[in-house]
Order: structure tokens, then sequence, then C-alpha cells
């Protein structure tokens, strides 16, 4: 009962600062920043290369010997007696055994053998923007080409939202419309994470001042953008930052980058 | 009975019409109701019932005993345990090095040193950029809220199908692609246990 009166209470409220700004109306837009999280981990930087090894060989120090390595001393000595004829060689036994040194061999062979997947891709290498495997270490955000006004500009998917919608729901509309059926999100909740506004060039004002975008927060799951629909470009930070042109949307953008 | 309904049913089987009726009618369908008279209860001495409500108290006072008495001995986690032979032969086992000199422990400690500044360094940060997302999410509720008091409502609405969210994280290195894993071997390890 409380919680309905307060409620109904900051409704008035709301309505009543709203017609107080009734002057100045403003166009609700969603935008969404689809992010690629990393696939594999940072590489070490020199500080914690040093300290990695640190721990590496504070660990073996204080590590007791392997039965693998027992055996291996075992033998090294028995191989020394027989050398100095001390111990007959067991003509039996020797052909059939295999030595700890053997086995060892054995394992760092198959092990070359293996071939660890690269950390590199080759749309690395190709500088391949529309690729999502590239820059495995980093974070990559997706741009997309879209027309504002007159011109054309790379900007995180945007688009009005339409009545009845909530917020959310525009977002994730505005997703599929934007980017096509293929892309697979997940929206990190019903809440935006970040917010810029701008007023539109004052001979297109008709009946609504500017635009204020909300923006919401989503990492891919599977799939990519439909190419026929937009130009795109998955980037990592910083090169993000070196693309948005608008200096002024860069930097609300940058207020909700990791 | 059951005998004799499942007869007077074997007899209305064998002779349809008319003359089945007739036999059926020289059966026993329905129970008997002749049974015997209830048994009259036996009245319990009141003092035997207070010693079996005794004798039943002690038997669960003595299993609780027993049951803390065995309370602070904690089964034994079979994988928790130093092996046997590690025990045994631990001089044999132990790695003879040169002791370190002063000069690598002190190398050492100010890598140590350096490493807390670096994570401390590195915490901080952490907290800045959360501090400065926590920001902007404020900022963008707020003014959602100045635009439309529904909107907001149903923006801080719990997002039910966030949970449970699964993750994979990152990895040295990437996954192979169309890696198909050769089967290992196969080794039973679990124990047997055979009741004596």
């Amino acid at each position: 009962m409380l919680r309905r009166l307060v409620q109904v209470g900051a409704r008035e409220l709301s309505r009543s600062q709203s017609s107080a700004a009734a002057a100045e109306k403003w166009d609700l837009y969603a935008g969404v920043l689809v992010e690629r999280l990393p696939v594999v981990s940072k590489s070490l930087n020199p500080l914690e290369k040093q300290f990695q090894d640190m721990l590496w060989r504070v660990e073996y120090e204080n590590s007791l010997k392997s039965d693998h390595e027992l055996k291996h001393e075992r033998e090294i000595v028995q191989a020394e007696l027989i050398k100095k004829g001390k111990m007959q060689v067991d003509m039996e036994d020797s052909g059939s055994k295999q030595t700890a040194q053997d086995r060892k061999d054995a394992y760092i062979e198959e092990l070359k053998k293996f071939q660890l997947g690269a950390r590199t891709t080759p749309d690395d290498q190709a500088k391949k923007t529309s690729s999502t495997d590239r820059c495995l270490e980093d974070t990559l955000y997706l741009l997309v080409q879209q027309k504002l006004g007159q011109q054309e500009h790379l900007v995180l998917p945007q688009g009005k939202r339409e009545e009845g919608e909530s917020m959310r729901q525009t977002a994730e509309r505005v997703l599929r419309e934007r980017c096509g059926q293929e892309l697979q999100v997940l929206f990190y909740g019903n809440a935006p994470v970040g917010f810029h506004k701008y007023k539109y060039p004052s001979n297109q004002r008709t009946e609504s001042v500017g635009a204020k975008v909300f923006f919401y927060r989503a990492s891919l799951r599977s799939g990519q953008v439909a190419e026929k629909v937009a130009k795109f470009e998955w980037l990592p930070k910083e090169e993000l930052n070196g693309k948005l042109k608008n200096a002024a949307y860069a930097e609300s953008v940058n207020k909700f980058l990791l | 009975m059951s005998l004799l309904g499942a007869f007077a049913r074997l007899g209305l089987q064998r002779s349809g019409g008319f003359t089945g009726v007739a036999v059926a009618r020289c059966f026993q369908t329905t129970s008997v109701l002749c049974a015997e008279p209830l048994k009259k209860k036996k009245k319990l001495d009141p003092q035997i019932v207070k010693q079996r409500e005794d004798r039943k108290k002690k038997k669960i006072e003595k299993q609780i005993r027993r049951l803390e008495k065995n309370a602070r001995q904690l089964k034994p986690v079979e994988e928790l345990e130093v092996p046997l032979e590690l025990i045994d032969e631990k001089d044999k086992r132990q790695r003879k090095l040169t002791p370190l000199g002063s000069a690598e422990l002190e190398e050492r400690a100010l890598l140590k040193k350096q490493w807390a500044h670096y994570k401390h360094e590195e915490r901080v940060a952490d907290f800045q950029i959360i501090d400065r997302l926590v920001q902007a999410q404020n900022k963008a509720l707020a003014e959602l809220r100045r635009e439309s008091e529904e909107l907001y409502q149903a923006a801080i609405e719990i997002d039910p199908q966030l949970l449970p969210v699964a993750v994979k994280g990152p990895v040295a290195t990437p996954p192979i692609k169309n890696y198909v894993s050769p089967d290992g071997d196969y080794l039973h390890q679990s124990m047997k246990w055979e009741v004596k």
C-alpha cells in the first residue's frame, strides 16, 4: 500500500516535471554496445613474467622429487657402476626395459607433435576489421555505419524508440534491424549503461530539439552482422576512439567502456 | 470367497441366457458378513507402559551420546591425505640445492615489493573503472527518469533471463577449430567395498 502511494506520488512528480519541460521535446533513442569478450588471456608484461618465473622457481625448490626423477637417478648410478665393471649387465632385462630418459624423450617428442592454437589469427595480419576472429586478447566493440541526419556516421547501432516499447525492447529491435537476425547477443539487464544527447541542426528541428541516446551493453554469443544490411567494424578500444569523429560522442561512449 | 466369485463368473460365461441367471442365483457373489466379534482391547499396566517409554528414551539418548562422542572425528578424505610413501621417503626425495645467496634473497624480496605495488595500482585502477561505470549508469537512469517514469520503472526491473549466465573465460590458447580429442586410457579408480 505504502509502496503504491510512493509510486503514485513519484508519477505525479514526474508529470509535473515533464509539464515544466514541455517546451523542449527530445527524441528517445536506444543504442547498443555489442562487445566480443576476449578469447585468450592477456600476454604477460615484463614484471608479470619476472614474478611468474620467480614463483615457478620457488615451487621447484619446495617440491619433492617425483618417482620419475628417483628412477632416473637410480639408473644413472647403475649405468656408472656397469661402466666401471662393478656390476653385471642383465642382458635379458636391458633390452626390454624402458629407462626414465627414454620415457622423457618420448613424451617430449609427443608434445612437439601437438600444435597449439595460435594466439594471432590470419585476420590479425590482414587487419580485417569486419572479423570477430582477431585481437583475441582484447574486447572488440561493434561499430555500424549509420545515417544520422544527412551524413553517414560510424557509430554504435542506434534507433528511435517507438510508442509502447521499453528502452530494452527498443534496443533489441534496433540491433535486429541494424545487424540482421543472425547476431546472437546477451543483453546485460534492463538498465541502460550509458547516455548521450545531441541537438539536431537548427534547420532540421521540427517538433523535437534533439536526441537522447540510452546505451545498452550486450555481449556477442555467436553469429555475425549480416553484410548486406550495413557496413560494420569490430574494433578494440584504442581503434574505436580513432574512428569516432564526434568528440562529444566519443567522450560519452568512453564513459562506459571498460 | 474369491473362489466362489470366480466360479460364479465361470458359470455365467459358460451358459448364456436364462439358464445362466438361474445358475448364478445359487452362488453367493457378495462378501459374507459373518466375522468374529472384535477382540477386547487388553488394558496395559501403566507402569509397564512407562517402563517401555523409558527404555526407548534411554536407547535414543545412548545413540545421541555415541554420535556426540564421534562428532569430532571426521571421515578421512583420501585425496587430501599425504601418501605414506612421501612421508617415509621424505629425506630421499628432498632436493639438495645450494642455499640461496643473500643477493638472490634480496632480489626476490624487492621483486615481491614491486609486485605488491603493481597489484595495488591495478586494483585502484579497477575501482576507478567500476566507479566510472556506475556513474555512467546512474546518469543514464536519471536522464531516463526525467523523460518518463514508466520507462525508468521498466529499466530498473530485474531481468530474470540473465541468470544463470554461462561465460567461458579467456584461455591460454584459442580452441583449435574442428579438433577431435583422442580417446585416452580408461582407468577405473573407484574403490570396491565388500561386506564382511
